[in-house]
């Protein structure tokens, strides 16, 4: 190293620090400041006066006592079980067929596989909100004009069915951003393996099983971590597409948050507070992902 | 360079000009309405007035470029797609401390708007008393609470029921709508029996603040009932009329004289759902609808659809909505000026933005002078027949009068909880019974959060 110039360390912290400020800006301080507001009593009032009256954990206290958002959060489970598994699955499947050098696909058809993810989430929400609706939504009539159906299904006024139409909405959207992933990966391993494989006698189901599974583990572990952050925070469709109901029935973590916080009587203290629980829901599921899948990885 | 409107513009050929021709102008009508109130400058020339809205036609970009060309003043305006978004935007730039001089309010919020500081009464400014004099008695009963007037009307509005005519003399009854709760029935049954409709009867009953429970209240309030009484104890008990109303409204679900799809629709989705043609009344919905339904470049029944009042002695509900001066405002002369002419008289002294929305959107003034005008009436009868709607108005009760507790701050997140219970009683998972029990929990739950 010539004198005055900079170790490998300090350089590469220096280089990190423009990122590092933009992290601490732009996520951990909103974070702590959100913290900071769940422990105090926060209404617009108090806001605009910056006289917030330290309150203790009673926001937290209060959340708990609060059937509805122990209701929002079962809700927030099942979306997040039911559009991780169908992410992964659909995702995973798709990706294996438009990778197979058997199968021919258009430039046009990858593009149009990829779309949805580029459709901004609460333009989704209210395509679906028109494809879905009970009178003059498309889904009705095609199924209707096929002959699937007797009659015009009420899909948001049922709640399995609103919750189904909701996430088969965020799936559509989202599903595309699995595929590039696994799509990049299945790129990644090497045509003789597979070559081995079959000399060995193995079956495109051992295969499968034995050789793609494993390998595309690292990747498998970064899209549950990110599909269920994201799941956890579903928010555009809610909004877009049924408001929280029929009643109740679609209320999730975030929609509660929202409500909290910024309809009246305008609680914000109490929204922070549930967005934190669900931060750490957030953070202990990510945790658990990376214990579970990418220590296996490391042993395989 | 002089900002434009400013106190002693220089005398330019243009002003000399404009100068003449309002000197040529000078009526006595014109000296008159030079000497009101609306007609005076407020002092000071601020750089620009921010109003925060939420979007109807183009009513907003027409009367700012009216203020702007009276006063050369420019506004900053924040207009927002729906009700939701507007209630977001204005209260983060409330609590960030932006500057908003001019905002409205859904009727359910303004006792939060108030409790939180961000509504200012208006008492004192210069020509309020006019303004008083000339409310409705809906729009009083809305803008003055605690001794205090908190804004100006923007529009108001009662129930009614709408039938399609052809289906109803389809069914026997031509020209013979129903006159009691009995009749609906009876005439349902018949139109059901005939093949006339599958489900004669669509409710407004999409969860929401006015549209199921406001179905609800409504029915109650015509069969001599309140949500609340005055004290605001729920009148939800054993045997009283909300619940009676409730189990009555649940039999036409069970029966299948009501679509089920009621408990998804709100207005605008039920009245396109009316329009297919596949019902014979809907119910109860703001008068103005009507004018969707009898839209001819939107309605395939356009012109079938009629106005009813409500059974009985036509008891209904109504409201007035306002426009509020919001405490952050920093000039609050022209911040005034500014709501009168969103919800007030414009510098010729007309109720302007009245009389547009009465022209172009049937909605009802909270103005006497204007609901009792030959503009309107002339603009309504290409969708109404006038005369039926007026009388509507007359029978019309303000909501909070069977809802007393809509101006406390805790009413959102009871109405939450009510959306829960009825849209299960409709549906049949529970009975009206339960309902009403579970209501009556709620409210404690809701008042302690």
């Amino acid at each position: 190293m010539r004198e005055g110039e900079l170790s490998k360390g300090r350089l590469a912290l220096l280089l990190n620090l423009p990122a590092l400020a933009g992290l601490l800006l732009i996520l951990a301080y909103p974070i702590a400041f959100a913290g900071y507001l769940s422990l105090h009593t926060v209404s617009i009032r108090q806001l605009r006066s910056g006289e917030l009256p330290f309150a203790g954990l009673a926001n937290f206290a209060r959340l708990s006592e609060d059937p509805l958002f122990w209701l929002a959060l079962r809700h927030t489970l099942v979306f997040v079980a039911a559009s991780v598994v169908l992410e992964m699955v659909i995702g995973l499947a798709i990706a294996l067929v438009i990778s197979d050098e058997r199968v021919w696909l258009s430039r046009l058809t990858r593009v149009l596989i990829l779309i949805p993810w580029a459709v901004p989430p609460v333009v989704n929400g209210l395509l679906w909100s028109f494809i879905v609706n009970a009178q003059f939504g498309y889904l009705n009539r095609a199924l209707y004009k096929l002959g699937l159906l007797s009659d015009y299904v009420n899909w948001l006024g049922h709640p399995w069915l609103a919750m189904a139409t909701v996430v088969a909405a965020y799936v559509w959207r989202t599903t595309p951003f699995n595929i590039l992933l696994y799509h990049a990966a299945l790129q990644g391993i090497p045509a003789q393996v597979y070559e081995a494989a079959a000399v060995d006698g193995a079956s495109p189901g051992q295969s499968l099983r034995l050789i793609t599974l494993p390998l595309l583990r690292p990747v498998v572990a970064v899209t549950l971590i990110l599909r269920t952050t994201f799941s956890f925070m579903v928010f555009d469709e809610i909004l877009a597409i049924t408001q929280g109901g029929p009643g109740n029935d679609t209320w999730v973590a975030a929609w509660y948050t929202y409500r909290r916080a910024f309809q009246p009587p305008f609680d914000i203290g109490l929204g922070a507070a549930s967005a934190w629980v669900l931060a750490v829901m957030v953070g202990l599921a990510a945790l658990v992902y990376v214990r579970l899948v990418y220590r296996r990885v490391e042993y395989a | 360079m002089r900002a434009p409107g400013s106190v002693h513009p220089s005398l330019s050929r243009r002003r000399f000009v404009q100068g003449a021709a309002a000197a040529g102008l000078l009526s006595p009508r014109a000296l008159l309405a030079q000497s009101t109130p609306w007609a005076q400058r407020p002092s000071g020339n601020p750089q620009r007035l921010t109003f925060v809205v939420w979007q109807y036609g183009k009513i907003y970009e027409q009367i700012a470029k009216q203020f702007e060309d009276d006063w050369g003043v420019k506004l900053n305006q924040i207009i927002e797609p729906n009700v939701e978004p507007q209630v977001a935007k204005l209260t983060t730039m409330f609590a960030a401390g932006d500057e908003v001089d001019v905002s409205l309010s859904p009727v359910q919020y303004l006792a939060s708007y108030i409790q939180q500081g961000i509504v200012q009464p208006i008492d004192g400014l210069p020509g309020l008393d006019q303004y008083v004099k000339d409310f409705t008695p809906f729009a009083r009963a809305t803008a003055q609470r605690d001794g205090k007037t908190w804004g100006l009307p923007y529009f108001s509005t009662a129930w009614v029921f709408i039938y399609n005519d052809e289906l109803l003399a389809k069914a026997g009854f031509k020209g013979k709508p129903f006159k009691s709760y009995p009749e609906l029935v009876e005439q349902a049954r018949k139109a059901k029996k005939d093949g006339v409709a599958k489900y004669p009867i669509l409710w407004i009953a999409g969860a929401g603040f006015e549209q199921l429970p406001g179905t609800w209240f409504n029915l109650t309030w015509n069969r001599g009932g309140v949500i609340f009484d005055k004290q605001l104890n729920l009148q939800l008990g054993a045997g009283s009329v909300a619940r009676e109303t409730l189990k009555w409204w649940q039999s036409t679900f069970k029966e299948e004289l009501a679509d089920p799809n009621s408990l998804n629709l709100r207005f605008i989705p039920a009245c396109k759902a009316f329009n297919a043609g596949q019902h014979v009344y809907l119910g109860t919905l703001h008068h103005y609808y009507i004018s969707l339904i009898n839209d001819q470049a939107q309605s395939p029944i356009a012109g079938k659809g009629r106005v009813l009042g409500l059974p009985g002695d036509g008891k209904t509900i109504g409201y007035t909505m306002l426009y509020f001066l919001t405490s952050a405002t920093k000039n609050r002369e022209w911040a005034w000026k500014l709501l009168q002419y969103l919800g007030g008289r414009t510098k010729n002294g007309e109720y302007t933005q009245a009389q547009r929305l009465a022209q172009d959107a049937m909605l009802a003034s909270g103005y006497t002078p204007v609901m009792e005008s030959e503009l309107l009436r002339r603009a309504w009868a290409k969708w109404a027949d006038v005369p039926t709607v007026l009388d509507v108005f007359r029978k019309a009760t303000n909501f909070a009068e069977v809802v007393p507790a809509v101006y406390q701050p805790w009413y959102p997140r009871w109405s939450d909880a009510i959306n829960v219970e009825l849209t299960a009683c409709l549906s049949g998972k529970i009975t009206a019974d339960q309902a009403c029990d579970n209501m009556i929990t709620a409210l404690a739950t809701a008042k302690r959060a």
